[in-house]
């Protein structure tokens, strides 16, 4: 009995495994044919006008309000439509709407172009504008929005829910909407809260957060893409909006298409024609074998960021001005930047402002920390660290120690802090590295309470803004809180004075000498020390035409243009 | 029997509430939080300390157990913080491509591994047997992440017969489902090979130990000399006996076709449970790494009741009363 029970299990194992087999072999065997299915579709002259994006990140969030990363903002971005936007130059420009701006530069008053329609068909008014704006503003949203509305008049009221409506937005008609300001939050940048896509109230219209929610992977908008499907970590396929509201202008290209290519395989997906263009990580090697690719072209342009090293300044030994100075003095960041990036690919970084902004001081008013040991000791000796016979520097009988938090997640904390262990055990300082986790190192230095924060130098890179306000960023003494950006603990009331000033001001000669001004202040007392300007290369299929990327123009920018040969 | 199987699964509960405490012990004592990651230099501290209360996260570790379980019972596994959906949903997207990608390559190794482990162990220290040791030590030794950039450097890139990223090719227009499955399964072929030659190796050295040991044994003598074929010694004597500790890896083996394959699934950029389990992780979306490492926890419990039911059924020495 026992027997034929087991011959019988065995058979039913074998069947299965049998049956697995089959579908196994037909995998290896079939597509050996001439034709292979994956690729037959391909030549069907619809797929051939699709555009090819590879790239690493989709998360599904693909709404303008709740997307919280570069790769679903490229997908919001190419389905709705903003009320105003950026040209290549970095200037605002009209995309729905004109604007002006009223006397005491509090209220923005929009007026929308004619005959805007969403892609379903219905009629893109100033309820819909309100519903988008509203509804960053409801006690219930989470995404991460908030500052788009927190300025507005009437905000606290509407957001706890005290108030249904919200003062500072008002609907005049049907084409002309305003947003007032609250009083003393004036500010040129607040032109950027407009950048955010329009979403048709009646769709998107939600009696629980949970029914908004479940309308982020199929999304309805105004621009000349629609969503067609997506599968998880695969790829996201939109579609030419064939009732795009302005044909004039409708896109040329009869769909996107965006797969998830992991960063080891972009340089082989573009030489492989499998993708028709990705950011490609940059460095030396990858920039030399996309060059060596035919069928790509390359586009290197300066990126809107910085990556940046912070000074634990409440720490006793870094608060001295001039032991900051010697610690940089004494790090080698043009070779950091040639081993890390290559030659060309970034530059050493002075003020705490892209080069690529209209702010940007004059570089020869800045101070570059050139490497230069001797500089180092020196003002190392002066701050009254001296080298003892073991090759450390000591002040008052306690050692020059630092610990520097360095997050694993990519390589060039690792590379820099390498470096520095070096050449700062040169000067007599001990370094300590701790590798650890992004996720560590923000909850070590910027979440953790003012007197809490463990740490004494950390690294990381930051994107910028257009508009050059550093509210609330590294550089403001009011973020120097639990949560707050600014870990450095470094409060200067001149500098603070000069971020306020620079931030309500709308003439823009006089805004540039403000930042000016708080750029040589910040470059000498460097509490964060901006580190490199980092370059973006991408590569595009020869194929594709109109595709002028730069540092504030992206792809999704370039869409109404782009035509495939 | 039956008694027996009742009995396990009313032991796996407590187990089961004790891992479940065990995790979320630890989660609380990893650094950072879900919206330490969120660099928006705009956004102000308030701001972000009301999203974390959004999330839940103002109540401590315990209490947050306990409700957790509460809402488990009732099939509510919470909302995953990067998705912005239910948790159960994220994990349905993903739980298909990486069941298919483990039985496949589970049926490549139990198919190549136990028959090539059976062959080695007759013919011990034959050509053969030489030739399939060191087959499967490259097999365990080499790196996965190696392995499959150097198939894809040969099959996707010099030679393009293989896709390079994926499991459907976005643009095919058939509806037909043949076609769709023939797609799907020629996306699979690389990585299924190399997840499936790591496993296939491993299979081969346990088969192949214990089929010695039971070879040497005084009734395969004894089967040997009342003058059976040699077939019949092998695998109906044999292999019946050294199949147990088989049995074992398998059992072992459910859990991990569902836990997925990290680096396989990065390399070949599949929609797998691992890669969301690895991200999750990296950003403390605790509902998802919960509910995720949950579900592990009941498959590992079940795959050692599975194996030792199988036990029985393959070795009647061997009863549960």
């Amino acid at each position: 009995m026992k027997s034929r029970k087991l011959v019988s299990l065995i058979l039913a194992v074998m069947m299965t495994v049998m049956l697995f087999a089959g579908c196994t072999s037909q995998t290896a065997q079939t597509p050996s044919e001439p034709q292979k299915p994956a690729e037959q579709p391909a030549e069907t002259p619809k797929a051939d006008k699709v555009l090819k994006f590879g790239g690493t990140g989709f998360g599904g969030l693909f709404n303008p309000i709740m997307s919280d990363n570069t790769y679903d903002t490229y997908v919001a971005d190419s389905i709705f439509e903003k009320l105003v936007t950026n040209n290549a130059e970095g200037e605002m420009i009209p995309v729905l709407a004109e604007w002006t701006i009223s006397e005491d530069k509090l209220t923005y008053t929009f007026t929308l172009k004619d005959g805007i329609k969403f892609s379903d068909g219905s009629d893109l008014t100033t309820e819909d504008v309100a519903f988008t704006y509203e509804t960053i503003a409801h006690p219930d949203y989470n995404g991460p929005r908030a500052y788009a509305v927190s300025s507005l008049k009437g905000y606290e009221e509407f957001h706890s829910g005290a108030k249904d409506t919200f003062e500072g937005i008002k609907i005049i008609d049907d084409k002309t909407i305003s947003f007032t300001y609250a009083e003393g939050s004036a500010a040129p940048a607040n032109i950027q809260n407009f950048m955010y896509g329009i979403m048709p109230s009646d769709y998107y219209a939600f009696d629980s957060w949970e029914d908004f929610l479940a309308l982020n992977e199929k999304p309805i908008g105004s621009g000349t893409m629609v969503f067609d499907s997506w599968e998880p970590k695969q790829f996201i396929k939109l579609m030419k909006n064939t009732n795009y509201w302005d044909p004039s202008s409708a896109a040329k290209i009869d769909g996107v298409l965006l797969s998830e290519v992991p960063d080891e395989s972009i340089l082989s997906a573009l030489q492989t024609n499998q993708i028709d263009f990705a950011q490609i990580p940059s460095s030396a090697e990858n920039l030399e074998a996309a060059e060596a690719l035919s069928n790509i072209s390359i586009a290197n342009f300066l990126g809107n960021g910085y990556t940046f090293m912070c000074f634990n300044t409440t720490r006793a030994k870094l608060a001295d001005v001039k032991v900051r100075q010697a610690l940089m003095y004494a790090l080698d960041r043009e070779s950091f930047i040639e081993a890390q990036y290559g030659k060309g690919l970034a530059s050493v970084g002075m003020a705490p402002i892209s080069p690529s902004s209209w702010a940007f001081p004059d570089p020869s008013e800045l101070n570059a920390y050139k490497f230069d040991m001797d500089k180092a000791a020196k003002l190392m000796d002066e701050a009254g660290w001296t080298m003892n016979s073991d090759g450390y520097r000591y002040k008052d009988g306690e050692k020059f120690h630092v610990n520097w938090l360095v997050y694993t997640d990519s390589s060039w904390p690792g590379t820099l802090s390498g470096m520095a262990s070096d050449t700062w055990k040169q000067l007599g300082v001990e370094l300590e590295i701790e590798l650890m986790d992004f996720d560590t190192v923000a909850s070590r230095t910027m979440d953790a309470a003012p007197g809490e924060k463990d740490f004494d130098i950390y690294t990381m890179g930051f994107s910028l803004d257009i508009d050059p306000d550093p509210t609330g960023a590294l550089f403001d003494d009011d973020a120097f809180v639990a949560g707050g950006f600014n870990a450095s603990g470094y409060k200067n009331a001149e500098a603070m004075k000069l971020v306020k000033a620079g931030k309500a001001e709308f003439d823009t000669a006089k805004r540039k000498e403000i930042y000016n001004e708080w750029a040589k202040i910040m470059n000498y007392e460097i509490p964060h020390v901006i580190i490199a300007y980092r370059s973006e290369i991408w590569g595009i299929n020869n194929r594709v035409k109109g595709m002028d990327l730069g540092t504030y123009r992206t792809w999704d920018q370039c869409l109404k243009n782009i035509t495939i040969e | 029997m039956k008694n027996y199987i009742i009995r396990r699964i009313i032991q796996m509960i407590p187990v089961f509430i004790g891992i479940l405490f065990i995790l979320f012990f630890i989660l609380e004592q990893a650094p950072g939080t879900p919206v330490s990651n969120m660099m928006i230099p705009k956004m102000t501290p308030e701001q972000k300390a009301e999203l974390a209360q959004k999330l839940g996260l103002d109540v401590p570790w315990y209490e947050r157990f306990v409700n957790w379980i509460g809402e488990a019972l009732h099939g509510n596994l919470g909302y995953s913080i990067n998705h912005k959906k239910p948790v159960v949903d994220v994990m349905k997207d993903y739980v298909g491509p990486t069941l298919l990608l483990s039985l496949v390559s589970l049926a490549i190794s139990v198919i190549i591994g136990i028959p090539a482990g059976v062959i080695s162990a007759t013919k011990q220290y034959s050509i053969t047997d030489n030739v399939l040791t060191v087959v499967s030590f490259i097999g365990i030794s080499i790196p996965s992440f190696f392995f499959g950039l150097l198939l894809l450097k040969n099959f996707a890139v010099d030679i393009q017969i293989f896709p390079l990223f994926g499991l459907k090719d976005p643009l095919l227009m058939s509806t037909n489902p043949v076609d769709k499955a023939l797609d799907v399964a020629w996306h699979l072929v690389l990585p299924s090979i190399v997840l499936g030659l790591g496993s296939t190796a491993s299979f081969m050295r346990y088969t192949r130990s214990s089929m010695l040991e039971v070879i040497k044994q005084d009734y395969i003598r004894t089967a040997r000399a009342k003058g059976l074929k040699e077939k019949t010694v092998i695998y109906r004597h044999a292999f019946r006996n050294a199949v147990i500790p088989i049995i074992t890896l398998l059992g072992f083996w459910i859990p991990s076709l569902l836990s997925g394959a990290v680096v396989t699934e990065s390399i070949f950029a599949l929609p797998g449970l691992g890669k969301i389990s690895v991200e999750a992780t990296m950003t403390r979306n605790y509902p998802l790494i919960l509910g995720i490492n949950a579900m592990l926890a009941v498959l590992t419990l079940m795959g050692t009741l599975v194996a030792d039911i199988l036990y029985a059924i393959a070795d009647p020495r061997i009863r549960y009363d």
